[in-house]
C-alpha cells in the first residue's frame, strides 16, 4: 500500500469504492500499514491553516464602500431606465440631432446671414451635443460590467448617434465638433467588440468617460463664453 | 454577530455588510494563502464581493452568504494569480521549489507565521496552490483540476508532492524548534 493512496484515502477523495474498501481492509489486517495511516493522519491533521492575519480597518472600509457604491450605481440604473440604452434613447437623440440639423439650415435659408450673429447659431448646436455627450457620459457610467452584449448594444447606438450629431455638426460648420465625435467612434467600435475582456471594456469605458468628461467641460465653458459676449451691452 | 446568512430572497446590501464584517478575515486570509501577496488577496476580496453583488440573483438561500462569497473569493485569487503569474498554473514534472521571495511574499509569510506557511515557501506555486485547495479548502480532485485547467492527474500528483515535501519540512522545523 503505497502512501499516495493513503493520501487519496484521508482526503476521502480520488479513489473508487472498490480501492477505498482495498484500503480499509489493508488497515485492519496489516500494522505496518495502520500505523503509517495513523503518522499520515497525524501530520496531516496539524498542517492546519494558519490564523487569519489582520486585515487593516482601511482595506475592510473599502470593501464596504465597494459594495455601497455598487448598490447606489445599480439603484441609479433601475431609477433611470430610459436612459439604459433601449432604442427609444437612441430615437430621442437622433430627432434631437436631426433638429438642430434641420433648424440650422431653416435659419441659414430664412434669415439673412448678415443679422444672424455667428455665435447664436453655434450656442444652441454645441448646446444640442452637450446633452448627448451628457446622456452619453450617464449611460456609459452606468453600464453592467459584466454584460457584453449590452455593451455592445450601446456603443453601436452611440455611434450611430454621434454620426447623426457628426453630419449636423457638419452642416452647421462646426468642423471641430465634427472631428470629436468622429474621433470617439474608434474606440467605441473597440467597445462594441464582444469577445473584449471585461479589463479590456472596462479601461475603454473609462478612457471615454474621462475624454467625454473634458469635452463637456469645454463645451461648458465655450457656451459660458458664448453666453457673456451675446448680452446686450457686453457685444461691441 | 452572523451575517443574516437565511435571508429569502436576494441578500441585501445590510447583508453583504454583515458578511464583510464577520468573515472578510477568512476570505483574506484564504486569498492570500493563494497569492502569498497582501496587495492581490484585497484585490481577489473585492473583486469577489463585486461579483458577488452583481450577480446575488445567482445565490441559492439555502447557502450561507459568507461561503458563497468565500468560493468567489478564492476563484477571484486564482484568477488574479494566473493573470499576474501563468507560470503558476504549470504543472511541473519535477520538484521545483518556487523561491521567488519577494518583499511582499515575505511580508505576508511573516504575516501568516506559522510553521505551515513557512513550510509552504518551499512548494511550487502550482503545489500550494493545489494543496491549499485539496487541504485547507476541501475542494474535490476534479473541481480543482477544472479551476486550473489542468487535469486530475496533475492536481493528485501535485497534492502529493506538497503533502511529501510539506511533512519533511515541518518535520525538520519542529526538530529545529524543539
Amino acid at each position: 500500500m503505497n502512501e499516495d493512496t493513503l493520501i487519496l484515502y484521508y482526503y476521502n477523495d480520488g479513489l473508487s469504492k472498490r480501492e477505498r474498501q482495498q484500503v480499509e481492509e489493508a488497515i485492519h489486517s496489516d500494522a505496518t500499514v495502520a500505523a503509517t495511516y495513523e503518522e499520515l493522519c497525524q501530520q496531516l491533521n496539524g498542517m492546519s491553516g494558519p490564523d487569519s492575519p489582520a486585515v487593516p480597518s482601511h482595506t475592510v472600509e473599502r470593501w464596504h464602500d465597494a459594495i455601497d457604491r455598487a448598490a447606489r450605481q445599480e439603484h441609479a440604473r433601475t431609477q433611470s431606465p430610459a436612459r439604459s440604452f433601449n432604442p427609444w434613447s437612441f430615437a430621442w437623440g437622433a430627432a434631437i440631432a436631426a433638429a438642430l440639423a434641420l433648424g440650422v439650415g431653416l435659419n441659414m435659408t430664412s434669415v439673412d446671414p448678415e443679422i444672424v450673429t455667428p455665435a447664436t447659431v453655434p450656442g444652441a448646436f454645441t448646446r444640442g451635443v452637450q446633452v448627448h455627450f451628457r446622456d452619453t457620459f450617464q449611460e456609459l457610467s452606468s453600464l453592467p460590467a459584466d454584460s457584453a452584449a449590452d455593451r455592445s448594444m450601446l456603443a453601436l447606438q452611440i455611434i450611430e448617434q454621434n454620426r447623426l450629431y457628426e453630419r449636423a455638426a457638419e452642416q452647421n460648420d462646426s468642423q471641430s465638433l465634427a472631428r470629436v465625435l468622429r474621433a470617439f467612434e474608434p474606440v467605441l467600435l473597440q467597445l462594441a467588440a464582444e469577445d473584449l475582456s471585461p479589463e479590456d471594456a472596462a479601461a475603454l469605458q473609462a478612457q471615454l468617460i474621462f475624454e467625454l468628461n473634458v469635452m463637456l467641460t469645454k463645451l461648458s465653458r465655450d457656451v459660458s463664453n458664448e453666453t457673456d459676449t451675446s448680452q446686450p451691452g457686453i457685444q461691441t | 454577530m452572523v451575517a443574516n446568512l437565511q435571508t429569502p430572497g436576494l441578500p441585501t446590501q445590510a447583508d453583504f455588510h454583515a458578511a464583510i464584517s464577520d468573515r472578510s478575515d477568512r476570505w483574506f486570509a484564504a486569498c492570500l494563502k493563494i497569492t502569498r501577496n497582501r496587495d492581490l488577496a484585497e484585490d481577489a476580496v473585492q473583486d469577489a464581493l463585486l461579483n458577488a453583488w452583481n450577480k446575488r440573483h445567482q445565490f441559492d438561500n439555502t447557502a450561507r452568504l459568507d461561503t458563497w462569497i468565500h468560493r468567489i473569493a478564492i476563484n477571484a485569487a486564482l484568477q488574479l494569480l494566473r493573470k499576474n503569474r501563468p507560470a503558476a498554473f504549470e504543472p511541473l514534472e519535477t520538484d521545483v521549489e518556487d523561491d521567488a521571495d519577494t518583499p511582499e511574499t515575505v511580508q505576508a509569510e511573516h504575516e501568516l507565521g506559522k510553521r505551515l506557511s513557512a513550510a509552504m515557501t518551499h512548494l511550487s506555486e502550482f503545489e500550494r496552490v493545489c494543496f491549499v485547495l485539496k487541504h485547507l479548502e476541501q475542494w474535490r480532485l476534479k473541481e480543482i483540476a477544472e479551476e486550473v485547467g489542468s487535469d486530475v492527474g496533475a492536481v493528485k500528483q501535485a497534492v502529493f508532492r506538497a503533502v511529501r515535501k510539506l511533512r519533511v519540512r515541518m518535520g525538520s522545523l519542529k526538530g529545529e524548534k524543539t
